[in-house]
């Protein structure tokens, strides 16, 4: 699961700072740009089109200036074996090319096409365990060497470092399965150079060698982790303030929690590049305002913050200014890779009954007021997120978004249901979003007691196999748009084990797991499909649990910032073909 | 003299031990893994278990009290004969649990952002709050000492972060008359420094000068009322040389003493100013630190704003001896 | 004396009547709870040489006069009427700027408490220095410190030279209280209010101050006001006594009179308050009894009727008419009672005189 960009900070902060009633706001607050409606309809291009440079000209679009990015917490980490939080991800790509990426163009197509190869990773036996990459030719880093395959091989090779351990671990597990990813390869400091199923016959030749299939590799080559690094410039743990550029840009100063300045590596060729433009001279990302004062400055759009956008959700507080002449072309609002659930303890409420009731009984449109309203969030009715590669819009139980009281009672039948309680964090947001939900159950007939938890040991609480609770919220985002990070983790019930379960809904059943296990094995373009199938089969067939609403993501821009567009891949502004109106 | 100052400087480095003590202490109850914070979500037994070895937090609290003393002086070595090993010189607070960033680095950059902001603020409040204070009693009764004991009062029941966001909607959002605040360090370019701090300078200096001109108030009416002051009216000396050499050198006393101990405590960090103007200066990083349990920085900045008030005290009663002669005897 | 440069007095324009004139003197002061009376239609003189006693409890008006006398008061709360004539010029109605002129040079004060009338920051010889110098601009620096240290010593201070560089709390009772009356008399004024100079000192102490007042005074021939609420003082150093009770004056006359032969019931009581030391050692002292009065609401009639034993010998002319300063017996000697002289010598024959104190 992907973190989404400084949530836990934000939180913190909130919490601190904001005045009680301010998240107590239910504005709908409207916005132009819409993403809603938008459907995810991107795959895997093998095309030569899609896979050679340059990146397509964006109409209207002019080289030059200085585009601020305002945020609240400086990056997590920009060291390409740590980086794993979807802003320093978009930040990354400015500076990092990794061996595959995501081609966007702010329609809702969305390419999965090589970056440093030429195209996304052959499947040299059909069977998804072994897969080559080859590098284009002219890559350069900032220094004008070149890039080489065994440089994309060391970069993976020191993500197993203990020190280096806050990336994601999909490749590394898949060369090592079973146990810890890096309990016998511990990187190239101390043991062996390389790590297994790793070659690299020349230059622009890299080959990886799993013992299982793994037909999303394409997905999960395009992660930072496979950015190249060359030995002689890694500096290990401050690599991360300053990695050595591949892309269109490199650091030029980075003071931590203050600001990072980008400007132009000369040495990026545009014409080996199918994904970036690089239209702005430089990036400046400024960190430690509160995600209030960069709303308002960017609703006040003064000369010097025109130029300027953020990957921070405008708070409540502000929503009402965004809807003004002048602001609201100015907001970008779309859903992220995220779900929220009301999650079931399916060990508790073992009848599929009582979980249609409630699917009935909630007022989706109560939940999401309690939080920002359609800023926050729209009304869910599939388990997998819009921005999913293949997703479709479907509505297996047709229930309104405030609930449908007379049909849970035909439901029951005059059957009394079990007392229910509803565990949450216990953050003023969804304190107020549990008794929205908690109303609109008692509403419809049942008994819900409400449980609040702290919040760093509220996963801990619900993901206890033995945990006491009936039903809670919890959220899940992807960490690529398939399927494939969101149906098995959450839905596979041989997953389940005592603690620090990601099956919240204690679900298991033996057709979905073999289903998963079918589809897990098919080749990356046909899986899309198969997944979205089997979400609408496990909605139908089970209601495990309840999708509540798709998150969404509220954010605004200054006026000189033109083709801002969220990225599906991210659920964040796309940096990569964004320009500064002269 | 000498005896005096050794004796307070005495006193002040025991304190400064007591609180580095205790803050070490008191972060030990806490009943949270600060590895655990470290080592984010990828986090297993065993990487935590590494991170805690790194930090030596799996060492007795008494040796980790005294590896952070050795290193404050004569710098200290982390994850030594490993390939990240990483050495830091004297002054030696350690590393940022969060990025591992060297916290007297952190700290040498969020200070003179607190220095600033504070120094600037001081300045406008001394002058203005103090002047106002002072003719308010000297014209004690008329609509200027009404006036300006109303506008005292408001400003003293007004909230910092109240105050500035009406400022930053004043002058900032709706008219753009200021730029959002900013820190350009004062050698880079003075008068961006400046106008970058306007809006907290205006903002803590009012807020202060409300409470200072009070205090100036009152301190002047009571000196006015001393025998000292009628003598010097007997003596036949002109009203503006009785307040501006008698009446004004003993009103200013108790307001050195307090501003001193003011400023000394503010330099320790003025959290909510520098996060409603979005600044970073040392009070926000200490209170981000707070909630994160990065405890490297909690520790320095407890100690630094420890040393500032204990500095600042000694200042003080230095201040004090070379105003009122009385002081020295003892 | 050696008076460098100093800047010419402004001539007073009668030099043979007495220097201090006040005359019907009124001091009001307007607060919440109503109009403070603090002087209530006070008349008297003092003449060059000559010291004048004012006695009487505290509230009885004696500090305010003075200080009204040195212009100390703020004309914006306080309401003056009457006359003061300093050397013959009407101090009442005076601009602040030439009340100061005449401040410390022509007229100079001493306080009660030496240590809290000197000003603790600044050293003893600066701040006679700089009485003498405000009044001497064209004095250099040098000049008006020599002119203190001469003056200290001129008080009795030992090592003048050393002890003019000290800070007044580094002096004793009594050396502050002779520095004190240094920086009065730097100017060479020639009239010194004194107001209860010698009341926070050690006895001893006391007469060593009061006798270099009385030496100062022959030297420099000034005119001075001794306020106090010690009889003892007044009769060893005073020439004349005013008694004042509630703002006014309830009796007025030479040492002699006063003190041998008061004839006001309520010098009676400030009398019979005072241990004699050479009457009867086991006569008891007899305290005025009650509380003095408000000033803001005096008593209807003679103000000291409520505490006086023999308010009402007279029909109620004590409870409903003021009595006017009249003289009685001598020359000069004036009191404001309703007893009749007989009545008075009477009761002060039977019932004061075997305790009274310090006349005896």
């Amino acid at each position: 699961m992907r973190i989404k960009g400084g949530a836990l900070i934000v939180g913190a902060l909130a919490v601190a700072l904001t005045a009680a009633g301010c998240s107590e706001t239910t504005n709908d607050g409207g916005g132009g740009n819409s993403g809603e409606n938008k459907t995810q309809t991107g795959s895997i291009s093998y095309e030569a089109a899609d896979n050679t440079g340059p990146a397509k000209a964006v109409e209207g679009a002019t080289k030059g200036g200085t585009l601020t990015i305002m945020q609240v917490a400086d990056l997590e980490h920009l060291d390409p074996a740590r980086n794993y939080v979807n802003v320093a991800s978009l930040t990354g790509s400015l500076i990092y090319r990794a061996l595959n990426g995501y081609q966007e163009d702010g329609s809702g197509k969305m390419l999965l096409v090589g970056d440093l190869a030429t195209n996304p990773g052959t499947d040299v036996n059909k069977d998804c365990k072994v897969w080559e990459f080859k590098l284009r030719d002219g890559l350069k880093y900032e220094d004008g060497s070149a890039i080489t395959s065994k440089d994309v091989a060391y970069g993976i090779a020191r993500s197993f470092a203990p020190e280096l351990n806050e990336g994601s671990h999909y490749i590394q597990g898949w060369l090592y399965p079973g146990g810890t990813y890096n309990a016998t390869y511990k990187g190239p400091y101390e043991g062996g150079q390389m790590p297994q199923g790793i070659e690299t016959p020349d230059d622009k030749t890299i080959k990886f060698t799993f013992p299982e299939p793994h037909c999303d590799l394409p997905y999960a080559a395009a992660l930072p982790v496979t950015a190249p690094v060359p030995q002689a410039k890694d500096t290990k743990a401050n690599y991360d303030l300053k990695p050595f550029s591949s892309g269109p840009y490199k650091v030029k100063s980075y003071t931590r929690d203050n600001v990072l300045e980008l400007d132009r590596n000369p040495n990026w060729d545009p014409n080996t590049d199918p994904i970036r433009n690089a239209y702005p001279d430089a990036f400046k990302l400024t960190f430690g305002l509160e995600a209030q004062q960069i709303s308002e400055r960017l609703v006040a759009d003064a000369p010097a913050d025109q130029a300027a956008m953020t990957w921070q959700d405008a708070p409540p507080a502000v929503l009402p200014r965004t809807t003004a002449a002048g602001v609201v072309e100015r907001v970008v609002k779309g859903p992220t890779q995220y779900v929220w659930y009301l999650g079931i303890n399916n060990q508790r409420i073992t009848d599929k009954k009582v979980r249609e009731a409630l699917y009935y009984g909630v007022d989706r449109d109560a939940a999401l007021k309690a939080i920002g309203g359609s800023a926050a969030g729209t009304p869910a009715s599939t388990l997998m997120s819009p921005t999913t590669a293949g997703f479709q819009d479907y509505d297996v139980y047709n229930a309104p978004d405030t609930g449908d009281v007379n049909k849970v009672k035909e439901i029951l039948g005059g059957t009394t249901p079990p007392p229910l309680v509803l565990a949450h964090t216990n953050t003023a947001l969804r304190t107020a979003q549990a008794e929205a939900i908690r109303a609109s159950l008692e509403k419809a007939g049942f008994k819900v007691t409400l449980k609040a938890i702290e919040a760093t040991s509220y996963y801990d609480e619900i993901g206890r196999k033995n945990t006491p609770y009936d039903i809670y919220l919890h959220g899940w985002g992807s960490d690529w748009p398939t399927g494939s990070t969101i149906i098995p983790p959450q839905y596979d019930g041989r997953e389940i084990v005592d603690e620090g379960n990601y099956n919240l809904a204690y679900f298991n059943d033996q057709s979905v797991n073999t289903e998963i296990d079918r589809i897990r094995k098919l080749p990356a373009a046909e899986q899309d499909a198969a997944w979205m199938a089997l979400d609408k089969k496990i909605l139908q067939d089970f209601l495990p649990e309840i999708p509540l609403y798709y998150d969404a993501t509220y954010v605004l821009h200054g006026s000189k910032v033109g083709n801002a567009f969220l990225s599906d891949s991210y659920g964040a502004f796309q940096v990569a073909k964004v320009y500064v109106k002269p | 003299m000498v005896r005096f100052l050794t004796r307070r400087v005495l006193v002040g480095v025991a304190t400064i031990i007591a609180i580095s003590i205790i803050v070490f202490g008191l972060f030990f109850a806490v009943p949270s893994s600060p590895a655990k914070v470290m080592c984010g979500k990828n986090c297993d037994p065993a990487s935590i278990a590494a991170v805690e070895t790194k930090l030596g937090l799996r060492e007795p609290i008494t040796t980790q009290y005294t590896e952070f003393m050795k290193g404050i002086f004569v710098g200290r070595t982390y994850s030594k004969g490993t390939p990240f090993e990483q050495h830091c010189e004297a002054p030696c607070f350690g590393f940022s649990f969060r990025n591992n960033e060297s916290v007297s680095a952190i700290v040498a950059r969020t200070l003179p952002v607190t220095m600033s902001i504070v120094v600037g603020a001081a300045v406008l409040w001394l002058l203005f709050g103090v002047s106002l204070g002072m003719i308010s009693a000297l014209r004690r009764g008329t609509v200027f000492d009404k006036l300006a004991i109303g506008v005292s009062l408001a400003g003293a029941s007004m909230q910092v972060f109240f105050f500035g966001l009406i400022l930053l909607f004043a002058f900032v959002y709706f008219t753009g008359w200021l730029p959002f605040p900013s820190y350009t360090p004062l050698t880079e370019n003075p008068a961006k420094w400046a106008s970058g701090l306007i809006l907290p300078w205006v903002t803590l200096g009012f807020l202060n000068s409300a409470i200072y001109a009070r205090l100036s108030r009152a301190q002047m009416l009571e000196t006015l009322s001393e025998d000292y002051v009628r003598t010097a009216r007997a003596k036949g000396l002109p009203l503006r040389r009785v307040y501006t050499k008698h009446a004004l050198r003993a009103a200013i006393t108790p307001i050195v003493t307090i501003a001193g101990l003011d400023i000394g405590a503010s330099l320790g960090g003025t959290f909510i100013t520098e996060t409603i103007f979005g600044l970073r200066g040392l009070g926000k990083e200490t209170v981000e630190a707070v909630q994160f349990l990065n405890l490297p920085i909690v520790v320095a900045t407890v100690l630094l704003a420890a040393v500032f008030i204990v500095v600042a005290n000694l200042i003080v009663d230095v201040l004090y001896a070379v105003i009122d002669p009385r002081v020295r005897l003892s | 004396m050696t008076a460098p440069a100093s800047a010419p007095k402004s001539p007073a324009t009668s030099d043979s009547g007495p220097y201090l004139q006040v005359n019907d003197l009124r001091v009001q002061f307007p607060t919440e709870d109503g109009v403070v009376k603090a002087v209530d239609g006070v008349s008297f003189s003092v003449e060059r040489g000559q010291t004048l006693g004012i006695v009487g409890e505290s509230g009885s008006g004696k500090s305010v006069t003075s200080l009204t006398v040195m212009g100390l008061h703020n004309s914006k709360r306080a309401r003056i009427s009457g006359q003061i004539l300093v050397g013959g010029r009407n101090v009442v109605g005076m601009s602040e700027e030439q009340t100061r002129r005449l401040r410390g040079r022509d007229m100079s004060m001493i306080f009660q408490d030496p240590l809290s009338a000197l000003h603790p920051y600044f050293k003893v010889g600066a701040q006679i220095a700089e009485a003498y110098k405000v009044h001497h601009p064209n004095a250099s620096k040098s000049e008006a410190k020599k002119r203190a240290v001469d003056m200290l010593g001129r008080v009795g201070i030992p090592q003048p030279a050393r002890r003019a560089d000290s800070y007044p709390h580094e002096f004793s009772g009594g050396m502050r209280q002779r520095a004190m009356i240094a920086m009065a008399l730097v100017n060479d004024p020639d009239l010194l209010i004194a107001d209860e100079p010698t009341t926070a000192l050690d006895v001893t102490v006391q007469a060593q101050i009061l006798d270099l007042l009385e030496d100062l005074q022959r030297e420099f021939n000034s005119a001075i006001i001794m306020i106090t609420h010690d009889l003892g003082v007044v009769a060893q150093v005073a020439d004349d006594v005013l008694v004042m009770y509630g703002g006014r004056a309830v009796e007025f006359g030479s040492v002699e009179q006063v003190m041998r032969r008061p004839q006001h019931p309520y010098t009676w009581g400030l009398l019979a308050s005072v241990p004699s030391l050479h009457g009867d050692a086991d006569a008891d002292l007899v305290p005025i009894k009650g509380n003095p009065p408000s000033l803001i609401n005096l008593p209807s009639g003679c103000a000291f009727n409520p505490r006086c034993r023999y308010a009402g010998r007279n029909g109620d002319r004590s409870f409903t008419e003021v009595p006017e300063l009249h003289q009685v017996l001598e020359r000069g000697h004036l009191v404001a009672c309703h007893l009749s002289e007989a009545d008075s010598k009477k009761f002060y024959a039977e019932d004061i005189a075997p305790s009274a104190g310090v006349a005896q």
